[in-house]
């Protein structure tokens, strides 16, 4: 009877652990597996104080050509599915303003424009959001893209000073991606 | 994509070590000799003993805290997609641990001194590797999320904790019984280290927010370092001509890195049946020193994006502000890399036990019909039934942890002995383990494991661990 016992338990044992089993595992499922983050960061802020405008003579008080290479970075370029660029220009000033926003290609090829027209304060916020990939502008844009130019042009005069506190005109921008991870 | 899915895997495959390193069928197993490597100060009542190489003790453990692999990869037909956000990045805490380890023994003897028969010496040599993951929960989200529509929160780099070793350890130990009632024993332990990793005391946050000026501001508050030794070679071997096997036996026999350590064990007596025994294991250090490779990332940036601000930028109009902005950040959070050597300090790991033998043995039942007769049991042995409690800790990078096992064992004759537990840690309440050891003449098998209940489905498990050995012992001096 005692060895009946043991012999139970030592089955128990063997049989236990060599022949546990295991319900059917598909390991092939790592490949279906996404991982695409969103990810946000600023892009580019500009800020011009009135006086600036005052002082240039002309109506283009400012152009200047970032190199931005952001986005052609080959880990970008490669993986990046489709993402929003939020624009927001504030008018403090007195003048009515035209303020463009251009990408670039590496050969200075204008890739995208996006042009706001704001008038003199005081005035809203204006606020934009611009869709890339399959629900907005191609992404070959973002993605081909090595400069962003920035234009102002003053629809205004030169002489006149706003009542607000420090007079500026501020262009502030974001980008959000979906990175393809996996 | 290949690193991809053996990181996945790295943090899937494993167990919590704490399960994993904890031998606890095995710890004061005396019928055997591998229980020796587990307390240095426990009874010994052979002459002498051989392991069989590389099969006197083989031992693999797995589990995990919280998610199994049966949970992401069982064929149920849902999505693994929603099985990960469910089950491993909505359930895990960065308390959980996903980990794994090995132990082979390749060389395992002893033997009683001949001057001083109360000495017993025992020496060997044994592979060992681990993989210890904390689960990186924050970083996780970030990977999975990202950190759009976030802020506010801020992602915690110290959620990074990982380490792994693998090593070969040569050992020599001297076990001695003082008197009746108190045995001690200590072993030296020389490491020859072949592949190491850390990554494990690290500080800092990433963290997006409104800007100042601009719309968004990020914010990378980093004092992270990671420190490896061995790995620059084995990714290149291709490049080499050199085989794994090559570079394994040459790190492994001392043309590594080398370490020292010892292990302490104590085994008192009470009283003829009570007894209290205990040991202190892997108390040491090794010194890396071959194929280090080190990065550390340490600093603190926010940024708006490219900032233009006049009158300032008029200064220096064709200033390339998108450069100035990496220079800038690279400079205020230096991402380095080095060869310096460093230390590692070995997991120390404590064993402790409360033992109650009773019912003992008739003589004709503590011999037998074998060839080689067994002359001297021990004092334990001499009792059927054992019954008590064993705690384990180990040291761990976010401190100690600990298990607590009850256990029985009973003996039939000198032949045969059982012992099964039951053990209690943070990650399970329901780990019964069972082992066995048969004494076939000279000739002693054993086999043991852990969490049986998990076996039904072993995919489902969250600690499963298996060792087997065979050994010849002698308890005759002729």
């Amino acid at each position: 009877m005692k060895r009946t016992g043991i012999f139970i338990l030592l089955q128990i044992l063997i049989i236990g652990i060599i022949f546990s089993c295991a319900d059917r595992q598909d390991f092939d499922q790592f490949d279906d597996l996404t991982i695409v983050p969103d990810v946000e960061a600023s892009l580019l802020y500009v800020e011009t104080p009135e006086r600036i405008i005052n002082q240039v003579s002309g109506i283009n008080f400012y152009t200047q050509t970032f190199n931005f290479d952001a986005f052609n970075e080959p880990f970008v370029e490669e993986n990046i599915l489709e993402g929003v660029i939020t624009y927001e220009v504030e008018n403090t000033t007195s003048k009515p303003l035209d303020i463009t926003f251009e990408f670039l290609d590496e050969f200075g090829n204008s890739l995208d424009i996006e042009f706001f027209s704001i008038e003199a304060a005081p005035t809203a916020i204006l606020t934009r959001e611009i869709a890339y990939g399959p629900n907005g502008r191609s992404m070959d844009i973002i993605r081909n893209t090595s400069a962003i130019r920035v234009s102002a042009v003053n629809r205004g005069d030169n002489t006149s000073v706003s009542p607000l506190p420090e007079p500026t005109i501020y262009l502030r921008s974001s980008a959000q991606f979906s990175i393809n991870l996996k | 994509m290949k690193r991809l899915r053996y990181l996945f895997w790295v943090f899937l495959i494993g167990s919590n070590l704490i399960s994993a390193q904890n031998k606890e069928v095995l710890y004061d197993f005396l019928e055997i000799p591998e229980s020796l490597l587990l307390n240095p100060g426990r009874e010994v009542s052979y002459e002498w003993y051989a392991g069989v190489p590389f099969i006197s003790g083989v031992y693999a453990a797995g589990a995990t805290s919280g998610v199994t692999v049966n949970d992401l990869f069982a064929a149920d037909g849902v999505d693994i997609n929603q099985k990960v956000r469910e089950r491993a990045l909505n359930s895990l805490t960065k308390k959980d641990e996903v980990n794994g380890i090995f132990q082979i023994d390749i060389l395992n003897g002893g033997f009683r001194g001949r001057n001083n028969p109360k000495n017993f010496y025992s020496f060997g040599l044994y592979t060992e590797g681990y993989v210890v993951n904390y689960w990186p929960q924050d970083l996780a989200f970030l990977a999975f999320d990202g950190n759009a529509d976030q802020l506010g929160r801020r992602f915690d780099l110290s959620d990074l904790n990982s380490s792994g070793q693998m090593l070969n350890v040569f050992h020599f130990g001297i076990n001695r019984e003082i008197n009746n009632k108190l045995t001690l024993g200590g072993r030296l332990k020389l490491y020859s280290a072949i592949v190491d990793y850390k990554s494990t005391s690290n500080k800092g946050y990433f963290l997006t927010d409104v800007g100042r000026d601009n719309l968004l501001v990020n914010t990378l508050s980093a004092d992270v370092k990671v420190r490896s030794s061995g790995f620059n070679e084995l990714f290149n071997l291709d490049d080499s001509g050199r085989s794994v096997t090559s570079l394994f036996t040459q790190r492994g026999f001392f043309g590594g890195d080398i370490g020292l350590g010892i292990d302490v064990g104590v085994t008192y007596y009470l009283n003829k049946q009570m007894l209290l025994t205990g040991s202190l294991l892997d108390l040491g250090m090794i010194y890396h020193t071959t194929d280090i490779v080190n990065y550390s990332l340490k600093g603190n940036a926010s940024v708006e994006g490219v900032e233009v601000i006049l009158p300032d930028a008029l200064a220096d109009p064709g200033a390339d502000l998108w450069q100035d902005l990496v220079d800038e950040i690279e400079e205020l959070l230096p991402f380095e890399e080095n060869n310096d050597n460093y230390v590692t300090i070995r997991p120390v790991k404590l064993y402790s036990s409360f033992r109650y033998n009773f019912g003992k043995q008739a003589e004709s039942q503590r011999s037998c019909d074998c060839d080689t007769q067994i002359d001297a049991p021990a004092r334990n042995t001499a009792y059927l039934n054992s019954v008590g409690l064993q705690l384990f800790a180990i040291n761990r990078p976010r401190g100690p942890q600990a298990a607590l096992s009850g256990f029985y064992q009973r003996r039939f004759g000198n032949i045969l002995a059982l012992k099964t537990t039951y053990t209690v840690d943070k990650f399970s309440a329901t780990n019964i383990g069972l082992g066995f050891s048969v004494q076939a003449g000279p000739v002693n098998v054993y086999l043991m494991g852990s969490n049986l209940l998990s076996y039904g489905n072993i995919a489902d498990s969250n600690f499963a661990a298996f060792q087997l050995g065979l050994n010849i012992i002698s308890w005759n001096l002729n």
